[in-house]
């Protein structure tokens, strides 16, 4: 009787599983995804992807994969450099499949798990999504997702991984949205100088960066709000319209009068690296940048009204040496930790 | 002994129909084709050769007719819902293409239905929604992406038009959720004119007229000479969307 049990529970133990449960599966350890203590909450559900070793492993695969790209060539690492916290930075608007140019600057790529929405306008309302864009625009990767996972499909060493990193083991747009979002989320950005000095973790700001930040929290920080130094809305900082790409900013999402020429207010962090500058990279320094606040800005329609005074005079008032002081000041944003962390490198 | 031999029965049940519910009453399933039929004035649609006229007075020709069908959920008369699947319940209607429009729905659970509650386009709150992301080759392959944007196109209709005996010229909706501001997505319940029943090795099928014509006079009235060409537009994308929403009944239930 007690045998008869034994084999019943068996059967039913085996009942239900499928060929793909024959498959041993491999150790696929979670990564631990840790939040900076001075970061807010990640607006992506970690939870609902969870990184794993193998998913990081195949997101940073594809991330650096030509195939990607209908000429076999350009990756997204192509136009996100690590050295320059993942921008296109010798390029002011980025440059896709045969040398075909883009209308913007490659933004940096950096605590993407804190962003609600995505690209300078927020064409991309959810990080695995934000693929779409480049994959499938002529000017970027100009490929299709059939095309794609035809091209994985062909390589044994892909078909491993994304067995290895999904428990259904497929290759498909799904699952390869979550492993590009995988290693996206793991690249954290938080150990500048400007970190520490927020953690208490022993150091101190010189005097010039001192009261460069006491300016900044003044001038800049309503916008380049809290620790992330964005408050993730879109505004038009004054910056006339460049005829050449004539971009109407968020309205291309939103349809919207009110949101012709708003741009996603950036984050400043690694802001040293990531020139040019501005949705089209126009500014190529950061001298240049504190010029267009103080005397460079034109008037419009929805110019952010934080950047006009009663009088209507315009921008953000401020002596060459105050200048300097934001500027030594959002130098202490440069994480060379992340820009040198090999998780992340290519080779 | 007698024992042993329900054991061994039950276990023979369970390994064979696999489908065992959580009260371990066994379920049974079948399917369901759900056919789309496009018309206007109760008539098939002729891409690019027959001419229709809208409530607008303006004479319209249709090269292209396509939209997204997401979501399906079939009830029950006692509010009891089955949901398909959300991975696979993605559909591109095409007009041009015959078996677009009649949509397999398959492992219903068995049992009696009165209504259907489908949606429109994609339902992005729910974002990232298990396996939505399968559905982007069949979309891109139809042209259902903005070009610029993450996000699907959840109707695309075009062609051309003359109003006052005009020369004609293009139209073109698209009509997609912008972003986050504004969510073109509709819900939308048909009641079944007869009961649905689902059962092991029947196939039946529900025709679901869809009402082209609503497009531009349904709850609103759209005139092409006021907007040609909608795509991204916060005044007029809202207001075709819910025409879209009127634009769908369930005529017949085959069983
Ligand atoms: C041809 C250059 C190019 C390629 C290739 C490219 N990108 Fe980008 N990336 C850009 C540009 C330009 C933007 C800004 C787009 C905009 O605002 O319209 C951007 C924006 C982004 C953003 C949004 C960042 C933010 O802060 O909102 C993410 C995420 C991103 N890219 C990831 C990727 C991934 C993943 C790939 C590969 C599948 C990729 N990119 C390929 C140029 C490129
Ligand atoms: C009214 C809101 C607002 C204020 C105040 C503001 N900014 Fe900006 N900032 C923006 C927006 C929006 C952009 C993006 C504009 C674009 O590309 O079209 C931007 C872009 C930038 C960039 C370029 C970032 C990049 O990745 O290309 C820098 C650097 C910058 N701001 C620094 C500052 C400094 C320093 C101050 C204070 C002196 C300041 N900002 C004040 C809204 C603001």
């Amino acid at each position: 009787m007690k045998l008869l049990s034994y084999i019943v529970i068996i059967l039913i133990g085996t009942a239900c599983s499928s060929d793909k449960d024959n498959y041993v599966p491999i150790e696929n350890a979670k990564l631990e995804f840790t939040i900076p203590s001075n970061f807010p909450d990640p607006t992506y559900d970690i939870a609902l992807n969870p990184p794993t070793e193998k998913g990081f492993e195949l997101g940073k695969k594809l991330f650096y994969d030509g195939r990607l790209a209908s000429d076999g060539v350009i990756s997204c690492g192509f136009c996100h450099i690590q050295d320059f916290a993942f921008t296109h930075h010798t390029h002011i608007v980025s440059h896709g499949v045969g040398g075909a140019l883009g209308t913007r600057n490659a933004q940096p790529l950096h605590n993407m798990a804190f962003m609600k929405e995505f690209t300078w306008d927020g064409a991309a309302i959810h990080l695995d999504l934000q693929p779409i864009i480049p994959i499938t625009a002529e000017v970027e990767m100009n490929e299709t997702f059939n095309g794609i996972l035809k091209k994985l499909e062909e390589q044994p060493e892909y078909v491993k991984l994304f067995a290895d990193a999904f428990e259904d083991q497929k290759i498909n747009s799904d699952n390869m949205l979550k492993a590009i979002s995988q290693f996206m989320i793991m690249m954290i950005s938080a150990n500048t100088k400007y970190d520490k000095i927020e953690r208490n973790e022993g150091s101190v700001f010189t005097a010039e960066e001192a009261a460069g930040f006491e300016l900044f929290k003044t001038k800049c920080a309503s916008c380049h709000k809290g620790t992330l130094f964005t408050d993730q809305s879109y505004r038009n900082n004054g910056l006339p319209i460049d005829p050449l790409y004539n971009d109407i900013g968020r309205k291309r999402v939103t349809g919207l009068t009110e949101d012709i020429q708003k741009f996603k207010v950036p984050s400043l962090r690694n802001i040293e690296l990531t020139f040019p500058y501005m949705h089209d990279g126009r500014l190529k320094t950061l001298d240049d940048v504190l010029n267009h606040y103080s005397d460079g800005m034109v008037d419009s329609e929805t110019l952010d009204p934080m950047l006009k005074d009663q009088t209507g005079a315009l921008g953000i008032p401020m002596t060459a040496e105050e200048k300097q002081q934001i500027i030594a000041f959002l130098k202490t944003l440069t994480d060379d930790d992340f820009v040198n962390d090999t998780r992340f490198s290519e080779f | 002994m007698k024992n042993i031999i329900y054991i061994l029965i039950a276990t023979l049940v369970i390994v064979s129909s696999c489908k065992n519910d959580d009260e371990g009453t066994i379920k049974t399933f079948g399917n369901v084709v759900l056919d789309f039929k496009n018309t206007i004035n109760s008539n098939g649609i002729e891409l690019t050769t027959d001419s229709y006229t809208n409530g607008s007075n303006e004479a319209y020709i249709i090269s292209e007719l396509k939209y997204i069908i997401s979501n399906v959920v079939l009830i029950k008369a006692n509010g009891e819902e089955f949901t398909y699947p959300v991975d696979r319940s993605y559909f591109l209607i095409n007009e041009e293409v015959l078996e677009s429009k009649k949509v397999n729905l398959s492992d219903i659970s068995a049992g009696q239905y009165t209504k259907i509650r489908f949606g429109f386009g994609v339902d992005q709150s729910k974002y990232p929604l298990n396996g939505m992301a399968n559905f982007i080759p069949t979309a891109e392959e139809s042209g259902m992406l903005w070009s610029w944007s993450a996000g699907y196109k959840f109707l695309k209709f075009e062609g051309t038009y003359t109003a006052n005996g005009a020369a004609s010229a293009d139209f073109l909706i698209h009509v997609g959720s912008h972003g986050t501001t504004l969510d073109n997505y509709k819900e939308i319940t048909l009641e079944l004119p007869s009961t649905l029943t689902i059962e092991e090795s029947k196939s039946p099928e529900v025709a679901i007229n869809v009402d082209i014509a609503k497009i531009f006079d349904g709850t609103n009235t759209h005139s092409l000479e006021v907007k040609n060409s909608i795509q991204v537009d916060a005044e007029f994308a809202p207001k075709i969307a819910e025409n879209i929403s009127t634009m769908f009944t369930a005529t017949n239930v085959s069983n």
